[in-house]
């Protein structure tokens, strides 16, 4: 690779040493943070022997007889990560609307509003929302929709505002040019125009929501998550590794499912 | 020709109708569909009418205003230096890890097409699919409390995030160099070294950056399940009801994640 730098004429060596300075800069602060991390904060002494964890990885392997009691929370939570998807694609309509730079009614006012929200829910981790709302409303898979689909709404948006920002000027102008007002205009003259990309983002965030729902039962939300934190707590390995697994085989069916339907639509 | 207009319209009429009366089944399909969800979930419907209100006081006058001084103990600076230590570890182990596999799971030049092939598409798309929490928990288990089970969580996320990403760059490179390569007799490391790295490498430092950034994303939460980080005093705090400093620790996190997804973005444009 260094022979490749230095043959290549049109590489400026300022350049070069440069790339290297970062490189050593970064290789030397990861170090530390290694030091700091796997020396200084781990007790090694505690955690035994490698056979003694090796030992406690076996319990792990899947209590395959298990998997009929895993059938009903994994349809909970395919559901839970639908319904998710669907509430957050009512709202993502109007919060894109704000957000998009070429169509938002007060651009001083509702864009940045718009952008807040989808700043906000695309940096907070599902399970916070779920905190939220668990302590508002109780236990149940409701709290956990609602935080599947406050989580989501922000790429949804993000993504169909810049699709907004992108679409064509043309069929705009010519709908406002029949005396439309802006909702009509945002009807007939955008919405067609983004919408199989508005479809595709959609099933890709579905395929997102479902691995989002199965943890959101750890924290009270409903779905299997639920399930896996009672085994872990009375300590039935095994039947934790086979929800693990579970979840994994689903999880890469619906990807698979939504690779497959999206490559159709494009 | 006046035969032909009406016509014309009568088909365009029955299949007004006829789409007309499928819109209407799908709506019906959907609502039994809602109504079978709500039974399947056992959603209180009572609850949700009264939920707006619940959630507005609850926001008002349980979690408003964070007690923002709980997040300033040196105790949970700590946890929150702890949070991005192990977000640099966990994401730089693993790009380490994944960019060889990523070699192997692309299509176009992977050295074997017959094992390695199958074997690492299968390794990146099994930590893909497995919940990182999940995964953690199973680690804390094995390994026990603290943040080397937390690294060990981001280690395969990064796998499954970056290695997807990353195999798909190397399967979009410029075959003719490849061949070109090829063509001196070089073997398959060369391939990689002179043909395919150069031509991806720009593209695989973004997808780096970007991953750091979902890692510490991941790695707010990871304590948690007490895997390290911050994420312990958010349960903590959440458990004993201290609602509003916990908002501490969710403002902290959010201001965090702004930061990082803001300096990998000028990152990103700025070095390449």
């Amino acid at each position: 690779m260094i022979d490749a730098a230095i043959a290549n004429p049109l590489r400026d060596p300022k350049d070069t040493f440069r790339r290297y300075t970062i490189f050593g800069v970064c290789a030397v602060f990861v170090l530390a943070v290694a030091k700091d991390i796997i020396i200084d904060e781990t007790d090694w002494e505690r955690m035994g022997t490698l056979a003694e964890m090796v030992k406690t990885a076996l319990f792990f392997l899947p209590e395959w007889s298990f998997f009929p009691q895993t059938v009903l929370p994994l349809l909970e939570t395919l559901l839970i990560a639908l319904w998710g998807t669907i509430l957050a694609v009512g709202v993502s309509v109007p919060i894109a609307y704000l957000a998009a730079r070429n169509i938002t009614p007060m651009p001083w006012i509702t864009y940045p509003l718009g952008r807040g929200l989808i700043v906000l829910s695309r940096s907070t981790h599902e399970i916070i929302f779920a905190l939220i709302y668990v302590s508002a409303l109780g236990l149940g898979p409701l709290p956990g929709i609602l935080a599947l689909a406050t989580r989501s709404l922000g790429f949804l948006a993000k993504t169909t505002a810049e699709a907004i920002e992108n679409a064509d000027p043309g069929p705009i102008e010519a709908i406002e040019a029949t005396g439309a007002n802006r909702l009509m205009v945002f009807c007939f003259g955008v919405i067609p125009q983004i919408f199989p990309i508005f479809v595709g983002n959609v099933i890709f965030q579905m395929d997102i929501n479902i691995r989002r729902a199965s943890i959101l039962g750890l924290v009270g939300g409903g779905g299997i998550g639920l399930m896996f934190a009672e085994v872990m707590q009375n300590l039935y390995y095994g039947r934790a590794g086979m929800i693990v697994v579970g979840i994994t085989a689903m999880v890469v069916v619906g990807e698979f499912i939504s690779n497959r339907v999206r490559e159709r639509l494009i | 020709m006046k035969e032909n207009v009406s016509l014309a319209f009568d088909r365009h009429r029955s299949e007004e109708m006829r789409s007309g009366l499928w819109k209407f089944v799908g709506l019906l399909l959907f609502i039994a569909f809602a109504f079978w969800s709500i039974d399947v979930l056992k959603i209180p419907i009572e609850r949700v009418l009264g939920m707006f209100g619940r959630l507005g006081t609850m926001i008002s006058e349980r979690l408003l205003p964070p007690e923002m001084a709980f997040a300033a103990q040196p105790r949970v600076v700590d946890s929150i230096v702890e949070t991005i230590e192990m977000s640099i570890l966990g994401a730089v182990i693993g790009t380490i890890i994944t960019m060889p596999l990523a070699w192997f799971a692309a299509w176009n030049v992977t050295p074997s097409r017959a094992i390695l092939f199958p074997l690492s598409r299968a390794i990146i798309v099994v930590t893909r699919g497995m919940p990182t929490l999940m995964w953690a928990m199973v680690l804390v288990a094995i390994f026990g409390f603290g943040p080397f089970a937390g690294m060990l969580a981001l280690v395969k996320a990064s796998i499954g995030f970056a290695g997807k990403l990353m195999a798909e760059q190397i399967e979009a490179i410029d075959m003719k160099r490849v061949e070109a390569i090829r063509a001196t007799g070089a073997n398959e490391l060369d391939v990689l070294f002179y043909a395919v790295i150069p031509q991806v490498w720009a593209n695989w430092v973004g997808i780096i950056i970007y991953n750091w950034d979902a890692q510490l994303r991941n790695s707010t939460i990871l304590g948690f399940v007490g895997a390290g980080g911050m994420g312990l005093y958010l349960r903590e705090q959440i458990s004993i009801i201290e609602y509003q400093t916990a908002m501490a620790i969710i403002v902290v996190i959010i201001v965090m994640v702004v930061l990082s997804e803001t300096a990998s973005h000028f990152l990103r444009h700025r070095l390449y």
